[in-house]
């Protein structure tokens, strides 16, 4: 199923993860790794800890890590920032992507992307050019360019919000997305539009994660491994007809399964 | 405080004017403000002394304040200057009041004063000579904006009086602008009288320098109709106090009030509102924000008063405050005084630190933590600077802010 993208070295490493938030145990030994070209999709119940693992890979100063590791590229990035996760090429997309007022969104978009340009030592864009490369990127989420204008995700519907994040997505150009719940609060076409964008900017040498609960993502976006989270932990991984079977049976069908990874 | 033992011995002004004796003798039987009254309890006794303690009778000497250039459009006035002031062309006046009206209209507002609420006018009526009070008439219509400046020199206490008529269906952009030098006082108080039917988008813009201080004392009358708006904001001074008072003063009106005050280091800004209804009709949407940070102390106390014959008004007052360090302190305390029964009047106060989930999603995008903390006070700020009329571009306020913080 996935040997021949294992002939490269993995984009991330998630190694017997542990971590908690105030003193209380959220992870209780995740391992994970990606490989680039992978697709790799979460599932599991509220609270399990999918969203979670995602803002601790992005980051998160709110939560600790209390015994493992995460390597990105080979290395380890337990203590690195947030801003030094994301420059390096590490992107979250947001289940509820945040409203930032007063923030033009194009501003926003133009830092945020000079900051990974600064990064991989391209030159960074002033006004002019980022608003050509923009443009190029608006076209693959179908946004409006008046979208640019307002402030960041301010009065935005739920649709436009996901839009917004794989459109940064798509500006970043990042080697791994974590795509927390994309796929929430989308109707169909909005769906099609976001997985077409994702499709588009995913390629052999980016891995991707996708959080969701819904099969109807997976349809648009057929991954390579699916994980079923519980109780911190993942404790069974399939092929994309595991997915499937959870749509059927629900995740009461979990319940009875011994940690297998 | 070296001035109160002159106001006590008489010995403060030489040859003083009728309005300075009125104030004089006024503030002889009390000097100081009474501090366990609301409007002065959390008034720092050292640095309100410190406001006190700069020479009145400083020789006058050039100015050491530089201003923004001056742009063809903007009426640029200066308190103090001796230039008489008349601009009459095809669609509006400005003239300038006579020392008789002026002083006419002072003593008016006098005779109302409370030794207590008005010890700020009190005491800069006692200390404004002749030449530093300006009166001003402004009638018609398509006037261009106005800027009217107000400073303190180095090492002196300065006094300046701004008495302002908005005659009927008048529209006008003000943007009034305190500056105080190193080791400065400043006493600004200003009279504004609105007609029926005017408007004004009024900025008050306040800024010091190390160690610099400021009295700013804001008196508003709206007539039947008018429209004032009102952005503010001070920042940057060792101790100011910023007292508005507004009588909508036959209801009908409408009031919004849009001001911000950021502390840092030791320094202490206060400001202090009262919006009296005295008619039916009456709106106020106000928000009051504060910023404290290191060690500083920020205070906001306002009271509406809406008293029977003031039926439908309907007022919100709202106190937003970001508190950015553990040392820094914030006061606030939004009021109603309710007599009529058929109202809508809302208040609210928040304090709280900057967002962290802001701050965490701005940094998942490559935005280090001081360029976010950066943005998300520009967007704090962006609410009240947009407000302010006249400034947004020449004055660079949010650069002053941002590079500040």
């Amino acid at each position: 199923m996935q040997s021949k993208m294992k002939e490269s070295d993995p984009i991330l490493e998630v190694e017997n993860l542990f971590a908690s938030t105030d003193n209380l145990p959220i992870l209780k030994g995740v391992s994970l790794t990606v490989f680039p070209g992978e697709i790799h999709a979460i599932m599991g119940r509220n609270g399990c800890g999918k969203s979670t693992l995602s803002k601790i890979i992005a980051g998160h100063p709110s939560y600790n890590i209390t015994n493992g590791d995460i390597k990105f590229s080979g290395e380890n990035i337990n203590s690195l920032e947030p801003e030094e996760r994301a420059q390096s090429g590490i992107f979250l997309g947001f289940q509820y992507p945040i409203e930032i007022p007063g923030v033009s969104n194009l501003e926003f978009l133009r830092v945020s992307t000079n900051a990974r340009r600064k990064f991989l030592n391209k030159e960074e864009l002033d006004t002019f050019d980022f608003e050509e490369l923009v443009k190029e990127k608006l076209e693959l989420v179908k946004m409006d360019h008046a979208f640019l204008s307002r402030s960041v995700n301010q009065g935005f519907s739920g649709g436009e919000k996901k839009r917004n994040e794989i459109l940064q997505m798509a500006l970043l150009e990042p080697k791994i997305a974590i795509l927390d719940e994309t796929d929430s609060g989308l109707d169909i076409d909005a769906l099609r539009i976001v997985a077409s964008g994702i499709k588009k900017i995913s390629n052999a040498q980016t891995g991707i994660i996708l959080i969701t609960h819904y099969q109807r993502l997976l349809d648009e976006i057929e991954p390579n491994y699916v994980h079923v989270m519980a109780d911190g932990q993942i404790i069974k991984t399939g092929g994309s007809d595991l997915a499937l079977e959870l749509e059927k049976k629900g995740y009461e069908w979990t319940d009875n399964f011994v940690k297998e990874t | 405080m070296e001035i109160i033992e002159q106001i006590k011995t008489n010995k403060l002004i030489d040859n003083p004017t009728d309005i300075q004796k009125i104030c004089l003798d006024k503030l002889q039987s009390r000097p100081l403000p009474n501090p366990k009254s609301e409007l002065w309890r959390l008034s720092n006794k050292s640095k309100f002394s410190n406001f006190l303690n700069y020479s009145v009778n400083e020789k006058v000497r050039n100015s050491d304040i530089s201003y923004p250039f001056n742009s063809q459009n903007i009426i640029r006035i200066t308190i103090g200057d001796n230039s008489q002031i008349s601009l009459v062309e095809e669609n509006y006046s400005i003239q300038q009041l006579s020392e008789n009206k002026v002083n006419a209209y002072i003593k008016e507002q006098i005779s109302c004063f409370d030794q207590n609420d008005n010890w700020s006018d009190l005491l800069n009526l006692s200390l404004s000579c002749t030449k530093n009070i300006l009166g001003l008439k402004i009638n018609g219509s398509k006037i261009p904006p106005i800027e009217i400046f107000s400073h303190a020199s180095s090492n002196s206490l300065k006094a300046k009086t701004l008495v302002i008529f908005l005659e009927k269906n008048c529209d006008i952009e003000l943007l009034q602008v305190n500056l105080g030098k190193e080791n400065s006082s400043l006493s600004q108080s200003t009279f504004f009288c609105l007609e029926e039917n005017s408007s004004v988008n009024h900025g008050v813009v306040s800024y010091g320098e190390n160690k610099s201080n400021l009295l700013n004392s804001l008196n508003v009358i709206q007539q039947k109709n008018s429209e004032y708006n009102l952005g503010s904001l001070h920042f940057k001074f060792n101790y100011a106090r910023f007292e508005i008072r507004i009588k909508q003063a036959t209801g009908s009106a409408k009031t919004n009030i849009k001001g911000m005050q950021i502390t840092k280091k030791d320094e202490q800004i206060s400001t202090y509102t009262k919006i009296d209804f005295n008619g039916p009709n009456g709106f106020l949407d106000q928000i009051n924000k504060s910023l404290a940070d290191d060690k500083s102390h920020a205070i906001f106390e306002g009271s509406i008063i809406v008293p029977k014959i003031a039926q439908k008004t309907d007022a919100s007052q709202l106190s937003r405050n970001l508190l950015l360090s553990n040392l820094a302190q914030i006061d606030t305390k939004p009021q109603l005084e309710i007599i009529a029964d058929d109202v809508k009047c809302k208040h609210g106060a928040t304090i709280s630190q900057l967002n962290e989930e802001e701050l965490f999603y701005m940094r998942t995008r490559g935005i280090t933590l001081p360029e976010a903390s950066k943005l998300q006070l520009s967007s704090y700020f962006q609410e009240i600077i947009s407000f302010i009329p006249v400034s947004k571009n020449r004055w660079d306020l949010l650069d002053k802010l941002l590079n500040e913080n």
